[in-house]
């Protein structure tokens, strides 16, 4: 009997270490007298001071080269300088003859990124025009208006390729290694395996690609587009190994065989935008955006009820444009509001915990408020007083677009940067 | 019953009491009030309905029936209730393990016995879940609430009683109400991406004095009649260092009266009145009544109870009602030195809204004099 009330003992008592406590609860009358209040308040004095800054990246430092025509908007065009580095002369054969023999250039072969694009674009010609070889990070839209208008090295109807078949056999597949499509001037377009890029491909003659022994095959050239509509695309640049880069073919002799053939590809040493109308000069909105890229700096100062008696659960910052960012139909950016480590003014040191930063995508040609959630962020600076309570506003990609939007700062107070927070008060524990 | 018996035999008392601290059994009644009062019984008490509370040492009701303690003993009282909250709309089901009381006495001198202990005095875990929709920003979004308690004030009690003369026990005691509650209210919004989800958390401290003072008569050898009265002051609860309320604690008194019809069957009856109407909002001066017996030899009595009366919180004018009755049974084992009770309840608490609350609880009990 001992035994068995002992058993019955221990059984029961393993069931019984689990607990469900919580149940439904029929409010008011059976449920705590505190209440989860919810308060949802406009902060038009949590950003306190602001500033512009311009100035961070160049255009030649970007991550793409935008290149687009919008009539009476903005005219954009990509330049890059190839690099030369290909001597004039190579060694005769056979060894072990020390002589020099020249070489003859009997062709090239220029690529292009084109790493974004609308695919609602009609009729998109791509340009591309000879350079002069002095290209640099000072040079301007005006500087290269006669060399864009006279200089025509070849064109491509980007669409019509697209549009056309694909072609993929075994001299196809021997020579480029996929599928490509080409037109009757021999360009050829393939899709990236990786990404949905284009790779163009033009074949030049010396004509077209002008091979200077004298500056060891160095040549520049730009790229201008033109479409139905939606005229705009971005090259990709030397920053992320995407640039330009051209194939030189050539042939040299030898005394005791047939002429040789040789190939010589050379990357971009130099690669820009340049366009038109430039950006507006620094005025006391704040600008974000554009080449040189602007960023603009907020301060921002925690009010007491969020850090003492509240539980932020949204945060979303408001920003007024000062007007619509002029632009190709279509086209986009992303602004992004990234906290930063301290307070520097324009050198400030940016967070890299993306889980505090900010969002918001920019369509062109629309004036409408921009409204970008920081919940973390606000609550992150809500629980510590250590932080640094300053955010950079800045573009995604910086320096890769001739966008620039530009919002009212706290010296406009009418349409002044806010803080919408939702948050939670306290909650009355200990009173029933 | 073998050393190894009486090991497992702690350990299951032990494993009931483990998981949570001292608390007692909850009800959705005390939620809108101070908590769930605590009931002063052993196991031995809580399987006659309570009747024998007033007449039982290790029920840390009455100070005067420690007198009778003649060696160093403890009892230890744990529990595990199955709960069903019926609103009729919609119910829940609850389960929770709770060890409501422990004391320790022994005499000091020949006519002296002191003991000490704790038991529940008010327990205040519960959780609840509301769903509602509300309006943020102009859009409605659904929410829901938990609003969680966890933990209880509990009776610290130093107890002093005499054998003033043969038929006559006097006892006296101090109550230190000390305890503290893990407090947290979470607000989910359904649309977690836009809102993160709201947890507030604090600790509340409890603080309280009290005093009580009983006695135990016997008419005769066969009939003894006790009575008790307590008075607590005040509970204040603190928060980080900020006292956010200061209650009254009722004034409390009661008897009972027990018979011994035969050598092996025993009844008794017990009442008790409470003046919690003070104790803020929703509470109710409660009557309380219980009648038991226990059949059988002292070591293996069989025991029967049944109790009624009212509960301290609930919402309304008028205080919710209970009725349980209650069962048990008890080894004693190595030559008396240790004995274990077990109880079964069945209790019924309805409330003037509506609500019904139906509770199993088992019990289980450990006496030992080493």
């Amino acid at each position: 009997m001992t035994r068995r009330l002992t058993r019955l003992a221990l059984l029961l008592a393993l069931g019984a270490c689990s607990e469900q406590a919580t149940a439904p609860g029929v409010c008011p009358e059976y449920c705590p007298g505190g209440q989860i209040a919810v308060v949802d308040t406009i902060f038009t004095d949590m950003i306190e001071r602001d500033s512009a800054f311009s100035g961070y990246l160049e255009a030649s430092q970007g991550r793409a080269l935008a290149v687009a025509d919008v009539p009476g908007m903005v005219d954009s065009r990509a330049i890059f300088r190839l690099n030369g580095a290909v001597p004039p002369r190579v060694t005769n054969r056979p060894a072990p003859d020390t002589t020099t023999v020249p070489i003859t250039v009997d062709s090239a072969r220029l690529d292009l990124n084109i790493i974004r694009r609308d695919t609602a674009t009609k009729n998109l010609w791509i340009k591309v025009y000879r350079m002069p070889l002095d290209l640099d990070s000072t040079t301007t839209f005006g500087q290269l208006v006669p060399a864009f208008t006279d200089s025509i090295v070849d064109s491509v109807n980007v669409s019509m390729l697209l549009a056309g078949p694909k072609i993929y056999d075994t001299v196809t597949l021997r020579i480029w290694g996929d599928t490509i499509r080409t037109d009757s001037a021999g360009h050829v377009l393939q899709v990236s395996r990786v990404d949905s890029s284009l790779i163009l491909h033009f074949d030049f003659d010396t004509t077209q690609a002008r091979y200077v022994a004298a500056d060891s095959g160095t040549i520049a050239y730009g790229v201008r587009v033109s479409a139905d509509t939606l005229a705009s695309i971005g090259l990709g640049s030397s920053e992320v190994d995407r640039s330009a880069n051209v194939k030189w073919f050539y042939t040299y002799p030898d005394t005791s065989a047939a002429p040789v053939q040789g190939t010589a590809q050379r990357a971009a040493t130099f690669d820009s935008f340049v366009f038109t109308p430039p950006p507006a000069p620094a005025d006391s909105n704040l600008a974000v955006g554009g080449a040189p890229a602007a960023r603009s700096l907020l301060r921002v100062a925690i009010p007491p009820i969020l850090r003492d008696s509240a539980d932020v659960v949204r945060a979303t910052l408001i920003l007024v444009p000062v007007g619509p960012v002029p632009g190709a139909v279509g086209d986009s950016f992303t602004v992004i509001a990234q906290p930063v480590n301290t307070d520097l003014g324009a050198k400030s040191p940016l967070s890299l915990n993306t889980t505090f930063y900010g969002f918001k995508t920019i369509h062109l040609n629309v004036a409408d408020t921009v409204r970008m959630e920081l919940t973390d962020l606000i609550r992150a600076w809500a629980l510590d007083t250590t932080a640094t309570t300053a955010l950079m506003l800045l573009q995604s990609a910086e320096a890769s677009t001739y966008t620039q939007i530009r919002f009212y700062s706290t010296r406009t107070p009418a349409f002044r940067p806010t803080l919408h927070v939702t948050y939670v008060r306290r909650y009355a524990f200990g009173t029933p | 019953m073998t050393r190894a018996s009486l090991v497992l035999a702690v350990l299951a008392v032990l494993a009931v009491a483990a998981p949570p601290p001292v608390r007692a059994q909850d009800s959705q009644f005390g939620i809108r009030g101070l908590g769930t009062p605590g009931r002063w019984e052993s196991v031995r008490a809580r399987s006659t309905g309570g009747a024998f509370a007033p007449f039982d040492p290790f029920s840390p009701l009455l100070e005067a029936s420690i007198a009778d303690v003649r060696r160093v003993t403890a009892g230890v009282t744990g529990g595990t209730s199955w709960r069903t909250v019926d609103f009729g709309s919609q119910s829940g089901s609850l389960r929770a393990s709770r060890f409501p009381a422990f004391v320790i006495a022994g005499p000091i001198s020949r006519r002296l016995t002191v003991a000490g202990g704790f038991s529940t005095y008010l327990d205040k875990s519960f959780g609840i879940t509301t769903r509602d929709t509300i309006d943020i920003r102009g859009n409605p979004e659904p929410v829901t609430d938990e609003v969680t308690s966890d933990g209880a004030v509990t009776d610290l009690r130093i107890a002093l009683a005499a054998r003033v003369h043969t038929n006559l026990a006097l006892g006296f005691a101090l109550h230190g109400l000390t305890g503290s509650t893990r407090v947290t209210a979470v607000r989910r919004f359904d649309d977690s991406t836009t809102y993160r989800t709201s947890n507030a958390r604090d600790e509340i401290a409890y603080h309280g004095l009290g005093g009580s003072a009983s006695a135990l008569f016997d008419l005769n050898a066969d009939l003894r009649l006790a009575a008790w009265a307590r008075s607590d002051t005040h509970l204040r609860a603190d928060i980080r260092g900020r006292t956010v309320t200061d209650d009254d604690l009722p004034f409390s008194f009661g008897g009972g009266v027990r018979w011994r019809p035969g050598t092996e069957a025993v009844v008794a009856g017990a009442v008790a009145w409470r003046y919690w109407a003070g104790a803020g909002i929703n509470a109710h001066d409660t009557f309380n009544w219980s009648i038991g017996t226990e059949l059988g030899s002292l070591s293996s009595p069989f025991r029967f109870g049944v109790r009624g009366g009212q509960v301290a919180f609930g919402p309304g004018p008028k205080a919710p009602t209970e009725f349980g009755i209650s069962a048990g049974l008890a080894k004693q084992f190595s030559g008396g030195r240790g004995r274990l009770d077990f109880g079964l309840e069945r209790l019924e608490r309805k409330g003037g809204t509506g609500v019904t609350e139906r509770v199993w609880t088992f019990l289980l009990g450990l006496t030992v004099r080493p």
